[in-house]
């Protein structure tokens, strides 16, 4: 390895471990990061910040921004918190069903909208209702375990769903609808397998007390809590008919026509805002996420100096000269995949992943190892609950929530709790990422 | 009614109070454990939580005296607010104040004091009258005063010259407020003596009001 390779290399993997380690400096750690290898590609002479920014994909981060604003106009007219009402009706406050519904509100809202604040506001109501059933520490830990693990699995089922597989449709490795055939399947079969082994299998509602009393006093208290709220059907119909156009416009319009996916996104969100002009200004003034959007811009900076090295040319290289088939070759990178994301967070694996995907898929078919990608890295974001953005999220939401079960002690949602859920998530999904890529691959 | 059972609805009871007002809480309980396990299942609960909610003893006090459904009549309140530009309410009882919100006059802005002793997620609290009534900090409640302005609140008892009302109301009621605002109107939502120590609540002179509605 040559001295830029290594100095770049080890800024990117020192940012990331640092970052994972001192989440609460993140922000400091990543653009810091940038701003080191971009000295570095710098003063080795491969290339300048400016080659640097040129080489990000600006169209993932419109797609992101587009998308993030969407769904704060779906915010806008309580779709959540009506969705997550009905879902607490239709449960019954019957602690499997309460489950099962909420991990599939959560999978088909991931697939569509902003998986984080889809989830900020459905959880306090499902706090709520956990509260009112006073439910034991191991029910809560699958529920809100499964709850996460659906999110992840319905990012990645769609092509709109979560940052990793806007970069294979922003950079035009898959095409919306190839994505769509290919992920939904496996990804759905990954959720409903986790949900059978839970609720089979893991049964975290059996120490639960059936008490019909106090089933009956849940669901009325949740009925009384939303006896009122409604969907704001003005705000709600004009975005979901823009949202509606633009899959089908990502499914219909060739790339080569100049509608690209970002430029569809773009102009199909700003038809929406719109419609309520002065939310719309308001949203796009103050609720673009700017935080994710310099994250994920320092990570592509980090990348780019690193891809400039030859780097990941030369770990393609090193992969491809394995001395196994090359399904065996793609079934090391996915397991790397999974564990590196399990370590890194999807975000950064995936922009560093991709260029060696690329590699891998000039000899596989390449829905095969882009599917197979988009599973793992959903697999390692399962794994911990720090490696999603979520999972942070609904700790800090769940100790808010003060919940405590029938005997008055109080319940956790952390790091340790999680690990048994993560564990068998991250096997699942793995095991059928696999599968799936393996199967794409001896169908060509 | 077990132990296990009792501390589940203890918990569920400060979710529903929290969000509904107690009293509201109540009746809604009472309601159903009747429903469920008779007037048995509403005396264990009166015996097991009563000391705790002063409101949820009385209320199935009443519930076993023969009463069914809470005594919400807002003509009283609605009266005292005509011609009134803004109407502040401090303290929640849901019920009481469905069946306000409709009847107050489509100009009159109505307002609720963001404050409980209990958690509640208050904008799905506000969610339920679409956009009707707004929120407001204990700080901002002065931003309400007026010649045109009246102040609402909830009293769980009036009797003997006092009212139990929410703690909410002596942060913002003040000798100088009297004068900042057309009527000062205490609700009486429960219109019965409570038995028990008014936890929860505060006792302060029927005098401050200006009006006492509900009987």
């Amino acid at each position: 390895m040559r001295a830029e390779q290594l100095i770049v290399s080890g800024v990117l993997v020192g940012t990331l471990v640092l970052q994972a380690a001192r989440p609460q400096r993140r922000m400091l750690i990543v653009t810091l990061g940038a701003g080191l290898a971009a000295l570095t590609t710098s003063v080795a002479g491969l290339g300048t910040a400016a080659d640097l920014l040129a080489d990000v994909p600006w169209d993932v981060l419109v797609i992101l921004a587009a998308l993030g604003l969407l769904t704060q106009v779906f915010v806008a007219s309580r779709l959540f918190g009506v969705l997550a009402a009905a879902a607490a009706r239709r449960s019954q406050a019957d602690p499997r069903r309460v489950l099962l519904l909420f991990a599939l509100i959560m999978f088909v809202v991931s697939g569509l909208a902003n998986n984080l604040t889809a989830l900020l506001l459905v959880l306090p109501v499902l706090l709520t209702l956990l509260k009112l059933l006073s439910v034991d520490q191991r029910y809560l830990t699958w529920t809100l375990g499964v709850l996460l693990v659906a999110c992840n699995l319905g990012g990645a089922a769609s092509p709109i769903g979560d940052f990793p597989a806007i970069l294979l449709l922003g950079r035009g490795s898959m095409t919306f609808d190839a994505y769509v055939l290919n992920a939904l399947p496996p990804a759905t079969a990954a959720l409903g397998l986790i949900l059978a082994v839970t609720l089979l299998v893991v049964r975290p509602a059996r120490a639960l007390d059936d008490d019909p009393v106090g089933r009956r006093v849940s669901v009325a208290v949740m009925d009384a809590l939303h006896r009122a709220v409604r969907l704001d059907r003005g705000l709600f119909a004009w975005p979901a008919i823009a949202l509606a156009v633009m899959l089908v416009a990502w499914v219909v319009a060739p790339r080569e026509s100049g509608l690209t996916p970002e430029l569809i996104a773009w102009l199909g969100v700003g038809a929406a805002l719109v419609a309520a002009p002065a939310l719309g200004e308001r949203l796009i003034r103050s609720r673009i996420d700017v935080e994710a959007a310099l994250f994920l811009l320092s990570l592509f900076v980090m990348v780019a100096a690193v891809r400039r090295t030859g780097v990941f040319d030369d770990v393609a290289a090193g992969l491809a000269r394995l001395p196994v088939p090359p399904v065996v070759q793609l079934v090391v990178f996915l397991l790397m995949a999974g564990l590196l994301t399990g370590l890194f967070s999807a975000g950064p694996s995936m922009a560093a992943l991709l260029d060696v995907a690329e590699s891998l898929a000039t000899r596989l078919p390449p829905h095969a190892v882009y599917v197979g990608l988009a599973l793992s890295v959903c697999a390692g974001s399962s794994l911990f609950l720090t490696a999603a953005t979520a999972g942070p999220m609904a700790q800090a939401l769940t100790e808010r929530a003060g919940l405590r079960d029938g005997q008055g002690a109080p319940l956790r949602f952390g790091f340790f709790e999680f690990i048994p859920v993560g564990l068998m998530s991250f096997g699942v999904i793995q095991a059928v990422g696999i599968a799936w890529a393996l199967a794409a691959v001896s169908m060509g | 009614m077990t132990a296990g059972r009792l501390a589940r609805l203890d918990q569920a009871f400060r979710v529903a109070a929290g969000e509904l007002g107690h009293c509201t809480a109540a009746w809604l309980f009472v309601r159903e454990v009747a429903a469920e396990a008779g007037d048995e299942g509403v005396e264990a609960l009166r015996d097991g939580l009563g000391r705790a909610y002063p409101v949820l003893d009385t209320v199935a006090r009443r519930w076993l005296e023969g009463a069914r459904a809470p005594h919400v009549r807002p003509e009283g309140v609605v009266a005292a607010c005509v011609g009134a530009a803004r109407v502040l309410v401090v303290g929640l009882e849901a019920a009481h104040l469905d069946a306000l919100v409709p009847l107050l006059a489509p100009s009159t802005r109505i307002g609720l004091v963001l404050q409980g002793t209990l958690d509640a997620d208050w904008e799905r609290v506000l969610a339920n009258w679409g956009g009707r009534v707004e929120g407001t900090d204990v700080a901002g409640f002065q931003r309400w005063a007026g010649a045109r302005s009246v102040l609402v609140t909830f009293a769980y008892g009036v009797a003997g010259g006092v009212a139990h009302v929410q703690p909410a109301w002596v942060r913002v009621s003040g000798p100088d407020v009297r004068a900042q605002f057309r009527a000062l109107i205490a609700w009486d939502v429960l219109r019965a003596p409570m038995f028990v120590y008014p936890r929860w609540l505060v006792s302060v002179p029927a005098e401050d009001f200006s009006h006492v509605a509900g009987h």
